[in-house]
């Protein structure tokens, strides 16, 4: 190798060694490495979005021709979760411990299935929902996330799956909770439970 | 010539040297990039009818505190208006047995003041 080949072969190497370098600091910098593209392929197109924390003030259900207003309900003393009052005009309640409705998590929201005097209480065809149909929530700050039946269960009290209502799910959900079953001297031995997911983050 | 060659390897190495950053997992910042939450997207999309259960999170506690029993949210209606005819059945054997106390009285009295 004679003097000029050799210089151009040191100054070819140290060329393609400094272009390597600077070629790997530019991917984190701009974003537009090929790192980067895997990550916002991984947004679902057309899913429905969680929506910001806001009250629950009312519920409805088309199909069964409910549109209720929804207050709030805590604990009782013994443990239990409250139910909304016996009262002529009943209305559903939204378990102050959970998401509210449209946040990631199960929204719990129960009504009664009858009223003693009073009759009818607002979930009383609860358990005529099938998978599918429509429920639409209205929150206190003007959203309304709609969301579409997954699961209808009657199951006995004594065995209420509490860990399928309460327990952590990575999307919006819903639960509506009435009693139910054979109508027996002491009250309900049943719950109905209706399971549901957000299908539209509503306007 | 010597010299070049020294020149050019040098400047190589500090090339080299230059471009050696820490190996960090995700970019060059130290910083922990924030996660992208593959979790969060909601699953039914569109769809009307998403899966039949539930799905579990890794995360615990969105339902902060668990009740105690099943809500109890039945009062057992009034058994159909038959309280109410118990009553009404039970209020018209008084008044008869009232009555026909009443009878018995006046007669006895007619009779003993005959």
């Amino acid at each position: 190798m004679n003097p000029p080949s050799r210089r151009a072969f040191v100054t070819a190497a140290t060329a393609s060694l400094l272009v390597s370098c600077a070629g790997h600091r530019a991917d984190p910098e701009t974003g537009s490495g090929p790192r980067s593209t895997p990550t916002r392929s991984r947004t679902p197109v057309n899913a429905a979005r969680a929506v910001g924390r806001s009250v629950p003030v009312g519920l409805r259900i088309p199909v069964l021709g409910v549109d209720t207003p929804v207050i709030r309900l805590g604990l009782a003393p013994d443990g239990s979760m409250e139910v909304p009052p016996v009262t002529a005009h009943d209305r559903a309640g939204w378990y102050r411990h959970s998401p509210t409705p449209g946040q990631v998590g199960p929204s719990v929201i129960v009504g009664h299935v009858t009223v003693g005097a009073y009759g009818d209480g607002v979930f009383r065809h609860l358990a005529r929902l099938r998978r599918g149909e429509r429920i639409v929530a209205r929150l206190a700050e003007g959203a309304a996330p709609e969301f579409a039946v997954t699961a209808v269960r009657t199951v006995p009290k004594a065995d209420f799956p509490a860990d399928e209502v309460y327990g952590d799910v990575d999307r919006p959900e819903l639960r509506l909770i009435t009693c139910g079953g054979p109508r027996t001297g002491d009250g309900y031995p049943d719950n109905v439970i209706v399971f549901a997911a957000l299908s539209s983050a509503g306007p | 010539m010597r010299r070049t060659v020294l020149s050019a390897t040098a400047l190589a190495c500090a090339a080299v040297l230059a471009g050696t950053v820490p190996a960090f997992a995700d970019g060059a910042s130290p910083v922990p990039s924030p996660r992208e939450s593959v979790t969060a997207s909601p699953a039914p999309a569109e769809s009307t009818a998403p899966s039949a259960e539930p799905t579990r999170a890794p995360a615990e506690g969105q339902v902060s505190v668990v009740p105690r029993e099943a809500p109890d949210t039945g009062v057992a209606p009034a058994q159909d208006g038959s309280g109410a005819q118990t009553g009404l059945i039970g209020g018209a054997a008084a008044a008869v047995f009232a009555a026909g106390g009443a009878v018995f009285l006046v007669r006895r009295r007619r009779a003993t003041g005959a």
